[in-house]
């Protein structure tokens, strides 16, 4: 499963890490909407109905609040469930299961919950206010979940491994945007990258950059800009925002005495805050300067190309902000 | 596939005859309701007395349901109850201190404190501890129906909801998902004909409940909720056919809350006259009466098992009293699991 010119991409690395956990593993299943015959509305699971069956790759109903809820039951006598939603944005439609049963039950009864919640999420192909949303935020909150977000064809593979491997409900966001833009030269490792270990992807001196999913690929882009410019970006990719890696971003902080933090989810309460205020509870003292959210609009996202620009952080808002930073 | 109505007595040609069932399994049946009762009259008096941390939810005339539908199911089957069933939780080897000390946030309760009142299900004994809102416990039954066709097993999943439930998305999406995957489920609403304060008016507008079936595919029938030879037989067709790989079956268990719907609750609002026609059909006195009837006890036996049920549940209040209340030092520890 790659390309023709041996690369792989950020979806076929999804698709090749979940193809191995179901073949490592016969209590893995993939369960959702058209993810069987169809392949799934974004293909991660073609050819899955034909390797593994039926008993495997269940299509449901348009029920997430059901398809949701017995992955919670089939987890709890010992499966080990994948559910893809079709789009993030639909996953408020189960958004009682996951809140109410699988973030909830090991703390309450000791019982292990292994589901893993698989969505495509975010902004850049123009499709609008109800197909384009970051939904890391809403469940942040929730004690009992993991949130998983890869920036990278690797990340994608390693940490969907350890996701479908780990024993607590796990929600693992795929960047739609990123499906078919990132690759990398083939084969990659699919040995499991361990969740809450973030990852300095660029060394820098003068910021830190702390960024997650597609902030990684722009930051870095941002950074080699500027770096022609002769400022130093650091940028981390916190690959996990629970848990969260607050050594790896500390040690950045300290180390630049800047730090800017950049997603594509809207900014109010988007968890550029957590991180913010992480860094001025944990390394106050060493900020030279105030720390920087980049974040998009608290508007929905349109869908216009000139509109959804407006409101999603783009390059040239990124470079300006970290020339600032630097300057100041 | 019709439903029909199954508001047979047990006495009534047709039914299998009580002389005709295994004595053992009906003395234990009408045990566990007088216990079931005991301990649920023993926890009102603790609720009036204050040994209680919150409010208190019964299962007064659920017991017929509770125990009838349990008495089908084998060791390693599973439930979803809800919040009327202890019961049920009873028959499966809960033991009524533990009832009692999650009422009491006890450390020795299913949860060890963390959560409480009605929240008591135990895995070890195939029961999910469901959350408060019922049927978010549908979604998990048809969760543990699938891993046992998955795995091939001849396992199944009962699942208990109220007649308020039957108005909420998880009830129609477990529904259509169990019956388009042929899932070994047993859905059975308790229709006590109150949800909180709002009637079977409010609620809805189809005639009987068991008739939702039809439009899943499924077998609905409607049954007499305070004859538990009645909610026996019809829940062992419905679990004998999920069994047997043929899918799951929509059953309406018909009887009256005659308690709040907790109880601070003093039902205001429900008449006089609905409290008088009920008071009639205690489940549990009725069953008395079948087994009297039938010889299969006798008026000491049953003078015995009620006392038998009084001193147990004095025993559990006790135990549950003296229970150490939880540490709270380790109270961010598992969260997650390793």
């Amino acid at each position: 499963m790659a390309t023709d010119d041996g690369q792989v991409t950020y979806l076929e690395a999804v698709a090749l890490a979940l193809d191995a956990e179901m073949e490592r593993d016969p209590d893995v299943f993939i369960i959702g909407e058209d993810v069987g015959q169809f392949g799934g509305a974004f293909k991660v699971t073609k050819g899955f109905l034909e390797k593994f069956g039926a008993r495997r790759v269940v299509d449901t109903p348009i029920a997430e609040t059901g398809f949701t809820g017995l992955a919670a039951g089939a987890a709890l006598v010992g499966l080990r469930p994948v559910v893809e939603y079709q789009f993030a944005d639909f996953i408020s439609c189960a958004f009682d299961p996951i809140i109410n049963v699988l973030a909830r039950h090991h703390w309450r009864t000791g019982d292990a919950m292994p589901v893993t919640l698989r969505a495509p999420f975010g902004a850049r192909l123009r499709a609008g206010p109800t197909h384009s949303q970051s939904v890391e935020s809403y469940f942040a909150h929730v004690p009992g979940l993991k949130i998983v977000m890869p920036g990278t064809p690797e990340d994608a593979a390693g940490l969907l491994v350890s996701s479908i491997r780990d024993n607590n409900p796990t929600l693992y966001l795929e960047n739609k945007y990123l499906y078919r833009r990132l690759r990398v030269a083939g084969p990659i490792s699919l040995e499991p990258i361990p969740l809450g270990v973030a990852n300095v992807v660029r060394e820098g001196r003068d910021v830190s950059l702390i960024t997650y999913s597609a902030g990684v690929s722009q930051g870095l882009e941002v950074a080699d800009e500027l770096d022609r410019d002769g400022i130093s970006v650091e940028v981390v990719d916190v690959r996990t925002l629970v848990p969260l890696d607050v050594e790896t971003i500390v040690n950045s902080v300290r180390k630049t005495s800047r730090a800017v933090v950049l997603h594509e989810a809207a900014k109010r309460l988007g968890y550029g805050a957590e991180i913010a205020a992480t860094i001025q509870e944990e390394a106050f003292w060493h900020l030279d300067q105030p720390v920087v959210r980049i974040a998009a609009k608290n508007t929905p996202t349109p869908t216009s190309p000139a509109l959804e620009d407006a409101v999603v952080p783009q390059r040239a808002q990124v470079a300006e902000t970290l020339r600032k930073v630097v300057r100041a | 596939m019709a439903t029909r109505t199954n508001k047979r007595k047990t006495e009534e040609a047709g039914a299998i005859p009580v002389s005709k069932r295994d004595p053992e399994l009906l003395r234990r049946m009408y045990r566990m309701m007088v216990l079931t009762r005991a301990v649920e009259d023993r926890m009102v008096a603790m609720y009036r007395g204050g040994d209680l941390l919150g409010s208190l939810y019964t299962g007064h005339w659920h017991e017929a349901i509770s125990v009838g539908a349990a008495a089908t199911l084998r060791a390693d089957d599973y439930m979803a109850p809800l919040h009327r069933n202890a019961g049920a939780h009873l028959w499966r080897g809960m033991e009524a201190w533990q009832i009692m000390a999650s009422f009491m946030g006890k450390a020795t309760s299913p949860t060890g404190g963390r959560d409480g009142t009605l929240h008591y299900g135990r895995l070890d004994l195939g029961s999910y501890n469901p959350p408060s809102h019922i049927p978010a416990n549908f979604p998990v039954a048809t969760g543990m129906a699938f891993a046992a066709k998955y795995r091939g097993e001849d396992r199944v999943a009962l699942a208990f909801c109220g007649d308020g439930s039957t108005s909420r998305a998880d009830f129609h999406e477990s529904l259509t998902i169990a019956s388009v995957q042929k899932l070994p489920n047993v859905f059975v609403i308790e229709n006590n004909q109150w949800a909180y304060s709002t009637p079977l008016s409010l609620q809805s507008s189809s005639e009987t409940f068991a008739i939702k079936a039809v439009a899943y595919g499924i077998p609905g029938v409607k049954v007499d909720g305070i004859d538990v030879l009645a909610v026996y037989d019809t829940v062992a067709q419905a679990v004998a056919r999920a069994r047997a790989g043929d899918g799951p079956s929509l059953i309406e268990a018909v009887t009256m809350r005659m308690h709040g719907h907790a109880e601070h609750d003093p039902a205001d609002y429900v008449p006089r006259a609905m409290y008088d026609e009920w008071s009639e059909k205690d489940p549990v006195e009725r069953f008395e009466n079948v087994l009297l009837e039938a010889g299969v006890i006798d008026a000491d036996t049953a003078k015995q098992v009620r006392e038998e049920a009084r001193q147990h549940a004095i025993a559990a209040r006790r135990k549950a009293l003296a229970d150490p209340m939880p540490d709270p030092s380790n109270i961010e520890e598992g969260v997650y699991a390793d």
